[in-house]
């Protein structure tokens, strides 16, 4: 159980939201040139980190809006909170 | 065929603590991202949807209660009969949906109200949402969206110890017992 700062609505416990797992994942420009293997790595292989993970969370009890978030996931320790479409604040 | 008839029953006391459903009231939802907005829900119903997070503004008639940066829930601050709901309903559709403003969406039937009073509504409500109700119950207006007794709930703090809780429907025959059983034991 941790805290999380909706950029939206403030600091709300984990309850309240939903992960959205890995974030800035970008959509191949060209979907019907990949082979299959691309696709599918596209589609369904996440990294698993132990340590500094980029993720998506949605505030989904609450304001309902989407946002990114950096998460220490040995230990929940969140870096950083930042909106949808804004550069991550720390090194990705 | 639809019921809309509510399955609450009237007020119920415990000590000090009251809770009673409020209705006939208008609920009607509002989205926009347009800048003209808020002038026009200002122009149409004298009341400006506020920008600032978890806060509310109400004049004599309404409440616009804070959702999300671009959605807020309108509410009639007195009881007002189906017909007047209706022509409010599409003077609001009329301005604002129809020349592509926003969208406005009558949720009367979605949502229940039920008013909570006395001094132990907030041990009342910490006993089963995770939200800290700190903050929230030394501001009149605020408003908050969160869980109880994982049950999705709008909150609206009107002044002190007096809140108005927004349940959906289909949620509000559970969370009506769900309150009056722990309302017994506070």
């Amino acid at each position: 159980m941790f805290i999380i700062n909706c950029p939206y609505c403030g600091e709300r416990d984990q309850t309240e939201f939903s992960s959205g797992g890995e974030a800035h994942i970008a959509r191949p420009k060209q979907p019907t040139e990949l082979s299959d293997d691309e696709w599918a790595e596209f589609l369904f292989m996440r990294k698993n980190i132990k340590g500094i993970q980029f993720e998506r969370w949605n505030h989904s009890h609450g304001c309902r809006k989407w946002f990114n978030v950096v998460r220490d996931t040995s230990n929940d320790k969140i870096h950083a909170v930042y909106k949808m479409g804004e550069k991550p604040p720390v090194n990705k | 065929m639809l019921n809309f008839e509510t399955t609450l029953q009237d007020s119920k006391s415990y000590g000090d603590l009251t809770l009673s459903e409020v209705e006939p009231i208008l609920k009607i939802n509002l989205r926009s991202n347009k800048r003209e907005f808020s002038t026009k829900i200002g122009k149409l119903l004298s009341i400006i949807p506020p920008i600032e997070a978890n806060t509310s503004s109400s004049n004599e008639d309404y409440s616009v209660l804070w959702l999300s940066p671009d959605e807020w829930l309108i509410y009639s601050n007195n009881k007002i009969s189906y017909e007047q709901q209706n022509l409010l309903e599409e003077n609001l559709f009329n301005n604002i949906s129809n020349i592509n403003q926003g969208s406005v969406t009558n949720v009367t039937d979605h949502w229940v109200m039920i008013n909570l009073k006395g001094y132990k509504i907030y041990d009342l409500l910490s006993k089963s949402s995770p939200y800290d109700f700190k903050n929230f119950k030394m501001k009149k207006g605020s408003v908050t969206q969160t869980l109880l007794n994982h049950t999705d709930v709008i909150l609206h703090n009107i002044y002190d110890n007096n809140l108005n809780l927004f349940v959906r429907r289909s949620f509000s025959e559970d969370l009506w017992l769900w309150i009056n059983d722990s309302a017994r034991f506070l």
